[in-house]
C-alpha cells in the first residue's frame, strides 16, 4: 500500500466574485498517476497550481510528504511542472533549457552534461543539444519540456494538458510514451485534462470534477463502468442517460418496461437516473427485446457502426459492429450487469450539469 | 521605361530627404566661413569645435542629460510594462492611455506646464529640472517600444523559472528580461534621440547657467551659426545614423547564435561608453555648477555669441566673483524671460528699443557711476545717442552699436550709392535683398521720406508702407541673416545690412561696399543693464567696469568684430585700415541717425499692422 504523498484539506479558492473551488479535499498517493478530469472551468487548473505553488488557497492547506507547504513559494516546492504551452526559453538552446534547474541547483559540469544526455535520450531527443526552442516541432518541444522538469528528479511532476496542443496521432504516441516514463522513472503523475480518452487510457487514479467539486474519484473502470451521477456518465464517453422509476431492488422501471438490473438499495418505486452505454445495447428481433425501437440513422465509424434508434420518443444510441437498415424494426436489451442506476440529483450544483449538457 | 520612373522616383525622394544633411556635411568643410563660397576643404572647424569649451561643456550636458533620461525613463517605462502584464484589460488601456499624453501632448503645453510645476513648488530650474522634464517625455516612447513585446509573452516562462528552482529575481533575469532586452534598447535609444533632439520643454526648464546643445544653437541666431555648430550636427547625424544601424542589426545578431558573445561585448561596450559620458558629464557639470566663487554669483544674460568666452574667465579670475551666463536669441525672448522672473539675472544686454520698453515697465534699476569708472571710456556721442531710449543716461552703459545701411557689390552697381532711393531702381530689379524685420524696413521707407523711425503718424506709416509694396516686385527676397552669404556669393547687387557684418562681408569678398544713405538711418545699440531685483547688484557694476575696461573692450572687439563706443579700445587697435575704417567707427555727430525708441503697445500693434500689408500684398 503506497503512502500519502499530497494532501489538499478543505481548498477554497476564489477570482473576484466567482467561485473556483469550493471546500475541496483529496489525497495522492506516492508512485501513482492521478488525472484532474473535467471540462474547462471547472477548478482542475486551479487545484493544479495550487499544488505547484503558482496560486495559494484563500483557505486551507496544501501538505507534502507530512509538511504544509501551503505558503511555500514554487521554486522551494520539490516539484517540477510541465506547462501547457510548454513555457520554453525561447533564447535558450535546447540543453540550456534543460540545463536551467540543474544550475540553479549548483550541480557540477559533468553531472549537468550527463543528466541532460541522459533526458534527451529517455525522451528519444538525442542529437537536439544545440536547437533552438522555436525550430522544433510541438511534439518535440513538449519532450524538452517535459526533460527540462524531470532531469531536477521531482517527487511529483504536474502536468497541465500537455498534449492539449499536438494532433491526435501524435497525442496517442505522447500518451504511451508518458506511462513508459513515469514506470521507468517512478514518481509521481498529477495530470490535468478535459479529454476523458486521455484520462482513462493513462492514469491510475482519476478525479472527475466540475464547478470547483470533485464528482467522483477512483479507478478508471469505476468511472466508465458506474459513473456515480448523470455529469460524470455523460462526461466519461457516449451514454444514454434516462429518468426511470426504481420498482425494487434490481428491477427498474424505463420508458415503461421493467429491466432486470444488479442494483440495491434505491428504496420501493422511487425516481432514479439510469446509464446505459451504447455498446451496451444488444439489437434483436422486434419480439426479443425488452422494448421495441426503429432505426433512425447509422454511421458507420470503423469498429463499430453508430446508431440511433427511436423507442417512446427517446433516441437510444447504440454502438454495434452488425449494421441495421434504416427504418428496420428492432428489440433493444440489456444485460442486467450493464444498467447502472444513480440518485437523481439533489443540490442544484448537481442540477447545474443539465446547463453544461445544454451548452455543449 | 516603368522601370526607370520608379527609380529616378525613388532619386528624387531620396535627394528631398538628405540633400539637406548632405549641405550640412560638405559645409562642415567649408574653409570659408561664408555659406556661399567655397574657400577649400578644412578639418578646421572640427579642430575648433573641440576646442570650443562653450560647446564642448553644452554638449557634455546634453550628453548627461539625454543618457541619465535614458536610462532612468527606460528603467520606469519597462518596469511599468511588466506591472501592465498582470493588470486587467481595462486598467492597462486606461493607463497606456495616461502615459501617451505626454507624447501626444504638443510640447509647448508639456514644456510650459512642467515649468510652472516647478515654479509652484520652488524648485530651482537646471540640471535637475531638465533631467526630470526629459524623462517625463522619455517614458511613453520606451513603454510604446516594450509594451507590445509584453503583450505577447508567454507569462509561463517566468513560472517555468520559478519552478525550476529560481528565485523571482533570477527568473526574471534569465527567462523575462531576455526576451525584452531587443525591445528595452530599442526604446532606450529612442528616447536618448529625443532626448537630444528637445529643444522646447528644454527650454522652458532649464535654469540660468545651463545650456544644452539646441538652446545653445539657438542663442547664436543673431549672430548666424557657427561653422562648429555644422561640424557638431556632423558629427550628431553620423552617431545617430550609427545608432540606428546598431538597432537593426542587434536583432539580426541576436538570433545568430554564434555572434551571441559579440553581442555581449557591443552592449558591455556602449554600457561603458554611456557610463564614462555621463560620469564625466556630470563631473563637467558640478565643475560649473558647485565651485562658489569667493566673492558670491553673478547671472549674466547676453545674445549667443556676444562675447569673447575668454573674458568670463577673466572675469572670473580677477574678481573671484562666479559667472552663471546665459544666451537670449531676440530681445523679446529675454523679455519675456524678466517679465517673469525679475531676479533671475543681474546684468542683461539688450538693445535700444527694448531698454525703453524695460525702464517704462519698471524692470531696471538706475546704476552706480561712481562703481563705473571705466564708462569714461565711452565715447560721448554714443551716450547722446542712448537718450533717445535712457533720458538721461541712468540706466545704461554702451556695449556695442551699429548702424543699419546698404551694402552694395562695386562690380555690379555702377554709380555712387547715397540714398535709400537706390532700392526702389528699377535697374536692379531682383538684385535687391531686404531685412526681413518690421522695425528696419519700415525704417528704412520712413526715413527715405523725411520721417523719423519711431513716428507714431498714422499717415506717414501708411505712405511707407505704400512704397515698400510698389518696391516688392524690385527685391529678391526678404531675409534675416542670409544678406551676409548671398553678397559674398555675388547672389545680388544691393543688400540691406548691419554695420557689424560688413566688416566681416568685405574680408570675405572685396568688391563690397558698405554706405550709410544721406537720408539717415537707425543707429542701434546694445548696452547692459542691471535688473530691478537683482541680487548681485555690487558684482553686476563689476561686471559692467569690466567690460568698459580698454583692454577687456579690444580683446571683445577683436573676437567678435562687432563696433565698440569704446573709444580707448580703438586706440589700442593695431591695424589702421580697421582703426579709421568708415563701417566699424563712423562719425555719428556727422551722420543723421536715430535709435529706436519703444513704441507703446498701439503704436507697435500699428507698425505690425503695417508691416503685414506689406508682406502680404502681390
Amino acid at each position: 500500500m503506497a503512502r500519502e504523498l499530497i494532501t489538499l484539506e478543505h481548498i477554497y479558492k476564489s477570482y473576484g466574485d466567482q467561485l473556483v473551488l469550493d471546500d475541496l479535499s483529496l489525497m495522492i498517493k506516492e508512485n501513482s498517476f492521478v488525472t484532474l478530469l473535467g471540462p474547462s472551468g471547472c477548478g482542475k487548473t486551479t487545484t493544479l497550481r495550487i499544488i505547484g505553488g503558482f496560486e495559494y488557497p484563500d483557505s486551507g492547506a496544501v501538505v507534502f510528504d507530512g509538511k504544509n507547504i501551503t505558503d511555500l513559494s514554487p521554486n522551494k516546492r520539490n516539484l517540477n511542472t510541465v506547462f501547457q504551452k510548454y513555457a520554453l526559453f525561447p533564447h535558450m538552446t535546447v540543453e540550456e533549457n534543460i540545463a536551467f534547474g540543474l544550475k540553479i541547483s549548483n550541480k557540477s559540469q559533468q553531472y549537468i552534461k550527463d543528466k541532460v544526455k541522459y533526458a534527451l535520450k529517455l525522451l528519444n531527443m538525442d542529437g537536439f543539444e544545440q536547437r533552438k526552442p522555436d525550430s522544433l516541432s510541438g511534439g518535440q518541444q513538449q519532450r524538452v519540456a517535459i526533460a527540462r522538469a524531470i532531469v531536477n528528479e521531482p517527487k511529483v511532476l504536474l502536468l497541465d494538458e500537455p498534449l492539449g496542443a499536438l494532433d491526435l496521432k501524435m497525442r496517442q504516441g505522447m500518451q504511451y510514451e508518458l506511462m513508459r516514463l513515469k514506470n521507468e522513472l517512478g514518481i509521481t503523475f498529477i495530470y490535468v485534462t478535459h479529454d476523458q480518452e486521455e484520462a482513462l487510457t493513462m492514469s491510475d487514479h482519476i478525479i472527475v470534477m466540475n464547478q470547483g467539486y470533485i464528482q467522483q474519484e477512483g479507478t478508471p473502470e469505476m468511472i466508465y463502468n458506474e459513473p456515480e451521477n448523470a455529469f460524470v456518465a455523460d462526461f466519461i464517453g457516449d451514454s444514454n442517460i434516462l429518468r426511470a422509476k426504481m420498482i425494487q431492488d434490481k428491477l427498474v422501471e424505463i420508458q415503461g418496461a421493467k429491466f432486470a438490473c444488479v442494483d440495491v438499495g434505491f428504496g420501493q418505486n422511487n425516481p432514479v437516473d439510469v446509464v446505459i452505454r451504447p455498446e451496451d445495447i444488444e439489437l434483436l428481433e422486434p419480439e426479443k427485446g425488452i422494448i421495441k425501437g426503429r432505426v433512425l440513422n447509422t454511421v458507420f465509424r470503423g469498429v463499430h457502426y453508430e446508431m440511433e434508434v427511436e423507442a417512446h420518443n427517446y433516441k437510444w444510441l447504440v454502438h454495434s459492429t452488425r449494421m441495421k437498415e434504416v427504418g428496420q424494426e428492432v428489440g433493444l436489451y440489456v444485460d442486467p450487469f450493464n444498467i447502472q442506476v444513480m440518485n437523481v440529483p439533489e443540490s442544484e450544483d448537481e442540477e447545474a450539469i443539465s446547463e453544461l449538457e445544454q451548452t455543449e | 521605361m516603368k522601370k526607370f520612373f520608379s527609380r529616378f522616383y525613388m532619386a528624387l525622394i531620396f535627394i528631398f530627404m538628405y540633400a539637406p544633411i548632405l549641405t550640412l556635411i560638405v559645409l562642415s568643410f567649408n574653409a570659408s566661413k561664408s555659406r556661399a563660397k567655397w574657400g577649400g576643404f578644412t578639418l578646421k572647424w572640427y579642430v575648433d569645435l573641440f576646442q570650443d569649451e562653450t560647446i564642448m561643456g553644452t554638449l557634455w550636458n546634453t550628453l548627461s542629460i539625454a543618457i541619465l533620461a535614458t536610462i532612468i525613463s527606460t528603467f520606469i517605462g519597462t518596469v511599468t510594462c511588466i506591472g501592465l502584464m498582470y493588470a486587467n484589460k481595462k486598467t492597462r488601456a486606461i493607463v497606456m492611455n495616461i502615459a501617451n499624453i505626454p507624447m501626444i501632448n504638443a510640447d509647448i503645453v508639456t514644456g510650459i506646464s512642467l515649468m510652472l510645476l516647478f515654479q509652484a513648488m520652488h524648485v530651482t530650474t537646471g540640471f535637475g529640472t531638465i533631467l526630470m522634464a526629459h524623462i517625463t517625455f522619455d517614458i511613453p516612447f520606451v513603454m510604446l517600444s516594450v509594451m507590445p513585446r509584453v503583450k505577447t509573452l508567454n507569462q509561463n516562462t517566468y513560472e517555468a523559472a520559478l519552478d525550476l528552482g529560481a528565485t523571482p529575481i533570477y527568473a526574471f533575469r534569465k527567462a523575462v528580461l531576455p526576451e525584452l532586452w531587443p525591445v528595452i534598447i530599442a526604446g532606450g535609444l529612442m528616447a536618448f534621440t529625443m532626448s537630444i533632439d528637445d529643444f522646447i520643454i528644454t527650454y522652458f526648464t532649464k535654469g540660468s547657467g545651463y545650456e544644452t546643445l539646441s538652446t545653445l544653437i539657438y542663442s547664436e541666431v543673431k549672430r548666424g551659426i557657427q561653422p562648429e555648430i555644422y561640424a557638431l550636427s556632423a558629427i550628431i547625424f553620423v552617431a545617430v545614423m550609427f545608432l540606428l544601424i546598431l538597432v537593426n542589426v542587434i536583432p539580426k545578431i541576436r538570433s545568430d547564435r554564434k555572434a551571441r558573445r559579440g553581442r555581449k561585448k557591443i552592449a558591455a561596450a556602449v554600457l561603458v561608453l554611456c557610463l564614462t559620458a555621463t560620469s564625466m558629464g556630470t563631473l563637467t557639470a558640478c565643475g560649473t555648477n558647485s565651485s562658489t566663487g569667493k566673492n558670491g554669483k553673478l547671472y549674466v544674460y547676453n545674445w549667443g555669441e556676444y562675447i569673447d568666452p575668454d573674458l568670463i574667465d577673466q572675469f572670473e579670475e580677477e574678481t573671484g566673483i562666479d559667472v552663471i551666463y546665459d544666451m537670449f536669441e531676440t530681445n523679446e525672448v529675454m523679455y519675456a524671460k524678466m517679465a517673469q522672473d525679475s531676479s533671475a539675472y543681474d546684468v542683461i544686454c539688450p538693445s535700444d528699443y527694448m531698454i525703453n520698453k524695460m525702464i517704462e515697465n519698471d524692470l531696471l534699476q538706475e546704476l552706480d557711476f561712481s562703481q563705473i569708472p571705466n564708462a569714461e571710456n565711452i565715447g560721448e556721442s554714443y551716450w547722446t545717442s542712448s537718450e533717445t531710449f535712457d533720458p538721461g543716461n541712468k540706466y545704461s552703459v554702451p556695449y556695442c552699436w551699429g548702424t543699419v545701411g546698404i551694402l552694395y557689390n562695386k562690380t555690379m552697381v555702377d554709380e555712387e550709392v547715397n540714398s535709400w532711393d537706390i532700392l526702389w531702381d528699377d535697374k536692379y530689379s531682383g538684385q535687391i535683398l531686404m531685412q526681413d524685420s518690421v522695425r528696419d524696413a519700415l525704417m528704412i521707407a520712413l526715413m527715405r521720406n523725411g520721417y523719423s523711425c519711431n513716428t507714431d503718424d498714422e499717415e506717414a506709416l501708411e505712405e511707407a508702407a505704400q512704397d515698400l509694396i510698389a518696391q516688392k516686385p524690385l527685391v529678391q527676397a526678404y531675409v534675416v541673416d542670409q544678406v551676409r552669404d548671398k553678397m559674398i556669393g555675388n547672389e545680388a547687387a544691393l543688400g540691406v545690412i548691419y554695420s557689424g557684418e560688413a566688416i566681416y562681408t568685405q574680408q570675405e569678398n572685396p568688391d563690397l561696399e558698405y554706405v550709410v544713405p544721406d537720408e539717415g538711418t537707425n543707429v542701434w545699440i546694445d548696452s547692459w543693464v542691471i535688473s530691478k531685483n537683482s541680487k548681485n547688484v555690487e558684482n553686476a557694476h563689476k561686471w559692467i567696469n569690466f567690460m568698459c575696461r580698454a583692454d577687456v573692450a579690444y580683446k571683445n572687439f577683436e573676437y567678435i568684430t562687432y563696433s565698440t563706443p569704446n573709444e580707448a579700445a580703438r586706440e589700442l587697435i593695431e591695424d589702421d585700415a580697421i582703426k579709421n575704417s568708415e563701417i566699424a567707427f563712423p562719425d555719428l555727430t556727422t551722420m543723421k541717425t536715430e535709435a529706436y525708441q519703444y513704441l507703446g503697445t498701439d503704436v507697435e500693434r500699428l507698425y505690425n499692422d503695417k508691416w503685414m500689408e506689406v508682406k502680404s500684398a502681390d
